[in-house]
């Protein structure tokens, strides 16, 4: 006979407002214009590092600032295949995942001795090396001036397939990425792995006086944060279909803080409201360039001190009223 | 035919120095597995920093700890928590406050079920059936120390003296063999004192689980334990039956009276 626990459903309730999400999501191409489905586009772009991002932070108590180092590593091995080898994109792809992912390992031996800021340190040089090294690898990256014409996605098991083009296409390919990228989230902060994480988050100390290999998890959470954010890279590099060391460059971190932050870290839900919002909000203001970022600066600043936690506060309040106590788990199973 | 008991716990010469200041200066102790062994001593008489010695979180300068037979010294906490399920307490209430108190639980218990490391990121059904059985394994033990109540609320949350209760609940979860104890009943009261106390005896007694027991309320411990260790200045000053102990004229002077 199946059991319902408490977090069971909770669980299936979180599932259900998901697939109502990726339906609406799914069928937004109908009514929107291209320039909105871009800027969605972008979201889903600075979603997927924000991801790693909030791993890492939000369930690891860690704040690295080495995601979009790890990004521009996944758009360069994405761009260099594709270019030089004709690979198709899910080939691109998983080696945009994996080559940053790999890259971690090492960094991070010396990265995790660290704690706090000097941690947070510690990850800003990382992404000063990697951006001198995509300027004067030349022979690689052809240093300063870039990868242009980078191959559009080709989807095809190895040779053949189609070529993802429409800005439609690119809006579908984005959406399935991003889907699977919150699910694979999901998996993880939901595992034993997920919950050792929180307890580092929580108190590392604890975490280890209980038996969780806290070396270990943290490692995991820096080394599948980079993929995550390799997996934006790649995902990006298609799309604009140049990159150039100014992949590198603070304004695009800020922009996955701001995604993270404004959004609520430590939730599911967060980053992707963040991701749509503050993207949605940055290309809005276009209307009035010069202000432009005086006024989301104001915004920002508001939203934080209206929502501490993030946006995604109000939301979780609305749904806690909508949904009885008695299924939150004020008793029980 | 004679039968050693079984040592849970010995400290040969344990030393611990911080720079010219010397903690733990030489500490020779066994530990009796299957008994309640209280340790008192003035503040600053390296009590805690005994138990931070047994149990990883710091390094010997000098000496042995040894958990059974396996000399642990120099081991990791996590490790020493894992392989030889020697688990302990902080003197502050210590618990995951963002996480349930059901989920403090899982957390404690999950190194007993997934004991490899790949398997904590399993998410099929053989994952969700081990943690399914820690849920239930922790309603049981919510239920045992009187927080069935709880169970849901987040245990930052929950009151200082619950979360005392929580966290002893959380050691009990991995079937440990050893306990350290520190300070479990400071700043709690009386009612939940006795109810801590009486989880001890039926743990000690059922599961024949071994306790070490820092504590500054001497009348509880005297009551609870079958031993008493007084530490004076880094140093044993007094070891035996807890009401002779107390009685000792050293301990009088160095500790009570005082």
């Amino acid at each position: 006979m199946p059991r319902f626990t408490v977090a069971g459903q909770h669980f299936a309730g979180q599932l259900a407002s998901g697939a109502l999400i990726i339906a609406c999501l799914a069928l937004f191409p109908l009514v929107a214009s291209s320039y909105q489905l871009s800027t969605l586009i972008i979201s889903m772009v600075f979603l997927l590092p924000a991801l790693g991002l909030n791993l890492i932070l939000g369930y690891a108590g860690m704040l690295s600032l080495a995601q979009m180092g790890f990004f521009g590593v996944g758009g360069y091995t994405s761009a260099l295949l594709a270019m030089h080898f004709g690979t198709p994109f899910w080939l691109n792809f998983s080696a945009a995942c994996l080559v940053p992912a790999l890259l971690a390992i090492p960094l991070a031996i010396p990265a995790l001795r660290l704690r706090h800021t000097s941690f947070v340190m510690c990850t800003i040089a990382f992404v000063f090396i990697l951006e001198s090294v995509s300027k004067n690898w030349v022979g690689l990256t052809r240093g300063d001036m870039g990868l242009s014409s980078v191959p559009r996605p080709r989807i095809g098991l190895w040779s053949g397939g189609f070529i993802v083009h429409t800005t439609v296409q690119y809006y579908y390919l984005g959406l399935l990425l991003c889907v699977l990228a919150v699910a694979a989230l999901v998996t993880i902060v939901r595992s034993p792995a997920g919950r050792y994480m929180i307890a580092i988050r929580e108190d590392e100390v604890l975490a280890a006086s209980i038996g969780g290999r806290t070396w270990h998890y943290r490692l995991a959470a820096f080394v599948l944060s980079a993929a995550f954010a390799g997996a934006g890279g790649s995902y990006y590099v298609h799309y604009v279909t140049v990159i150039s060391p100014s992949v590198f460059d603070p304004t695009y971190t800020n922009t996955v803080l701001v995604v993270v932050l404004g959004g609520g870290v430590g939730t599911i839900m967060g980053p992707i409201l963040g991701g749509v919002v503050f993207i949605a909000l940055s290309e809005v203001l276009r209307i009035a360039p010069e202000l432009r970022m005086v006024v989301y600066g104001l915004i920002l600043t508001t939203s934080v001190f209206l929502f501490p936690k993030g946006i995604v506060e109000p939301l979780t309040a609305v749904l806690r009223g909508a949904i009885p106590s008695r299924a939150r788990g004020s008793h029980g199973r | 035919m004679v039968v050693e008991p079984r040592t849970a716990l010995s400290l040969r010469g344990v030393r611990k120095a911080f720079g010219p200041i010397v903690a733990v200066a030489g500490v020779d102790l066994d530990i009796v597995a299957g008994e309640i062994c209280g340790l008192i001593g003035p503040n600053g008489s390296g009590k805690s920093t005994l138990f931070d010695c047994c149990t990883g979180l710091l390094r010997p300068t000098a000496g042995r700890v040894l958990a059974g037979a396996t000399d642990i010294t120099g081991w990791e906490m996590a490790r020493i928590a894992r392989q030889e399920r020697l688990l302990r307490s902080f003197q502050k209430a210590v618990v995951f406050r963002a996480l349930t108190a059901e989920d403090n639980l899982v957390l404690a218990g999950q190194m007993t079920a997934f004991p490899g490391l790949a398997a904590t990121f399993g998410c099929g059904q053989n994952t969700r059936r081990r943690v399914r059985e820690l849920r239930d394994r922790a309603g049981v033990l919510l239920e045992r120390v009187g927080l069935a109540h709880m169970r849901h609320a987040k245990a930052g949350e929950m009151s200082f003296g619950q979360q005392k209760l929580l966290q002893f609940a959380s050691m009990l979860m991995p079937e440990p063999r050893t306990i350290l104890l520190d300070e479990p009943f400071a700043g709690i009261n009386p009612v939940l004192i006795e109810r801590i106390v009486e989880n001890i005896r039926a743990v000690n007694r059922e599961q024949g689980v071994t306790f070490v027991i820092v504590e500054h309320n001497i009348d509880v411990l005297r009551d609870l334990s079958h031993r008493l260790v007084v530490l004076s200045r880094g140093s044993i000053l007094a070891d035996g039956d807890p009401d002779a102990v107390i009685r000792d004229p050293l301990v009088v002077e160095a500790y009570l009276a005082g």
